[in-house]
């Protein structure tokens, strides 16, 4: 089954998977099954399934954390196999937003977010401009300097999404995002990403195995053992309470 | 924020570890500092005792030991006639505990010979001749001895007359014994012999003519060998023992401090794996999280070659004012030895980080969304 939306032009296609699949163990583990699709700019689509059904694997393969077994992903047109530095591409092109946060123990919220700097041209100080910016934005101007410990799940939650955006990512990739926090704290992550994506026009792709959640996305992926069952368009999003 | 801070930071996470890593290191390097300190030092106190002498060739039969072989005396007869030789001073030099000193220089000169001239007076006087049962001592010595003139000094089984105090313009001849060569002679049996023959070539002499008279003697008096005083030390069987004992022991240490850092920076790697995914999975770039853990091990190195230093400029120091070693040598302990030994901790450092920068390099961004 070919789960490809038919809307999707050249022009604007972010993603282009076309028989991807990802073994594990020699292939006694099939965690994606030539799974093909195609990711446009500025959607917001959400992936859910269950617990194994190859989500996260696809989401490795989207920010080339990992290689496939088989198949191919365009980016923007171009194969991530023929990226001489798959590095760059992380550091440029994806934006990372994990369930755990991931942020880095030993540095502060103004710290962590000036990390993925590290690799543009920024002088220092530029990187330390930038990140108050992107903390103001995501309304933390007066967490700067709390190391994570210090802050709670929805603020680490809030300095990771500003680390993603740190160098103007074009795709943010977020796995679970609200999987470590309460409902109150939920809501106000998924209203951030919404109002990021809105204002900064990039693409979000979301994992989720919460219905609720994945509602609020204009696209649905569902996944089971490795493959994509079901590709469809949410006309009426559904904002949570 | 700049890239210093991250590796400083990583540092400063584990202090206590850190810290550890910090003493092994310097203790390695202390090692190198007294050791190397001591033995150049060694080499630089005598060469300047020859210097203030006046010494030009030393003639000698250097064994293992740290004092030459004795040898006849009467050797001086065929060097006198070798042309440029214009004084000689036969001498005996003993290292022998004396009253309350463990050990000591004791140098009995030929009487009258140009190597009592160097010797200034401080107090009292020197002996009247040469049968006269009397020392001078060094400066040094006096104070270590507690002796003024006038003051008795147990010399083997003789007791002999403190006459006076002398400052000699270097370590080694403030921190002797000094008296008649027949006199020591006696006391310690070796009537006739001596272990060292300093010569005086005649001025004007050229390097060139100067390694001649060495070669001349030498082949006249095949039992000994001659060399120009800068090389004494250096051509000495037992400087060569000491020197190279101390850098064998200086790499041991050195080694240790290489295992040191090493195993640190590998349970540095291993404890921030994840973290270090998570760089990965952000864009950093993998050469730059090898730069970072070399980065932290060199500065390790450097923080432990600082240390170390310190530790051996002042454990040295304190070492030669101790009794047994006063007066013995003064350490050499000139800048290039304090840099070369920072520069040896970082390459240490640099070194020992290679192989958890490579393990590092290995890791796989996707396990960044592990755990």
């Amino acid at each position: 089954m070919m789960n490809t939306n038919p809307e999707a032009t050249e022009a604007a296609c972010v993603f282009e998977a076309v028989g991807l699949s990802k073994d594990y163990d020699d292939g006694q583990v099939r965690a994606l099954r030539g799974v093909n699709f195609r990711i446009l700019q500025g959607e917001f689509i959400a992936i859910v399934g269950s617990s194994g059904s190859g989500k996260s694997t696809l989401l490795q393969m989207l920010g080339a954390l990992d290689h496939p077994s088989s198949g191919s992903l365009l980016y923007r047109g171009k194969s991530l196999t023929e990226y001489p530095d798959l590095s760059a591409y992380r550091a440029h092109e994806i934006g990372f937003v994990f369930q755990a946060f991931h942020l880095l123990p030993t540095f502060t919220a103004l710290e962590n977010v000036q990390i993925p700097m590290f690799e543009t041209n920024r002088s220092a100080s530029e990187r330390k401009q930038r990140a108050i910016e992107l903390l103001t934005l995501v309304g933390l101007e007066h967490r700067l300097h709390h190391f994570p410990s210090k802050l709670s799940g929805g603020e680490r939650q809030r300095v990771a999404i500003a680390r993603s955006l740190a160098n103007d990512a074009s795709v943010l990739l977020a796995d679970e995002p609200t999987g470590n926090l309460d409902s109150e704290n939920t809501v106000l992550i998924l209203d951030l990403l919404i109002r990021l994506r809105r204002e900064k026009c990039f693409t979000l792709v979301l994992i989720t195995h919460d219905m609720s959640i994945a509602r609020q996305a204009e696209r649905i992926l569902t996944m089971k053992d490795g493959s994509i069952i079901s590709d469809a368009r949410n006309h009426e999003p559904a904002p949570l309470k | 924020m700049t890239f210093f801070t991250v590796v400083i930071r990583s540092l400063t996470r584990r202090r206590l570890r850190t810290g550890l890593t910090i003493v092994g290191i310097s203790i390695g390097i202390a090692a190198v500092v007294a050791l190397v300190g001591i033995s150049r030092g060694f080499e630089t106190s005598w060469q300047a005792g020859m210097n203030s002498r006046g010494t030009d060739v030393v003639v000698s039969s250097m064994g293992s030991a740290l004092t030459p072989k004795p040898f006849d005396a009467s050797v001086i007869d065929r060097i006198k006639p070798i042309p440029h030789v214009a004084e000689t001073c036969s001498i005996l030099v003993e290292l022998i505990s004396v009253e309350s000193a463990d050990m000591m220089i004791v140098s009995a000169r030929e009487w009258g010979a140009f190597s009592w001239r160097n010797l200034k007076l401080v107090a009292g006087r020197l002996p009247n001749d040469a049968s006269e049962r009397a020392v001078v001592l060094g400066k040094t010595a006096a104070e270590v001895l507690k002796k003024k003139p006038g003051d008795t000094l147990q010399l083997e089984t003789e007791e002999l007359l403190v006459s006076g105090i002398v400052d000699g313009g270097a370590v080694v001849e403030n921190g002797s014994v000094i008296l008649s060569l027949s006199l020591l002679q006696e006391i310690t049996g070796n009537e006739g012999r001596i272990n060292i023959i300093d010569i005086r070539v005649t001025p004007g002499t050229t390097p060139e003519e100067l390694k001649q008279v060495c070669a001349q003697i030498t082949a006249a008096v095949p039992e000994t060998r001659a060399v120009a005083a800068g090389e004494h030390i250096r051509d000495s069987q037992a400087y060569r023992m000491i020197s190279a004992m101390s850098w064998g022991t200086s790499l041991l240490a050195v080694l240790v401090g290489v295992l040191g850092v090493m195993n640190t920076m590998l349970m540095t790697v291993f404890e921030r794996t994840h973290e270090i995914c998570v760089m990965l999975a952000i864009g950093w770039k993998r050469n730059r999280i090898v730069r970072m853990i070399l980065l932290e091990s060199a500065l390790l190195g450097f923080l432990g070659g600082v240390v170390g230093g310190i530790i051996g400029v002042v454990g040295v120091k304190l070492l030669v004012q101790t009794p047994a070693m006063k007066g013995m040598l003064e350490p050499d302990l000139r800048p290039e030895l304090l840099l070369s030994a920072v520069a040896i901790a970082v390459l240490v450092g640099i070194f020992s980080g290679l192989y958890p920068a490579w393990r590092s390099s290995r890791l796989t961004p996707s396990h960044a969304l592990q755990g």
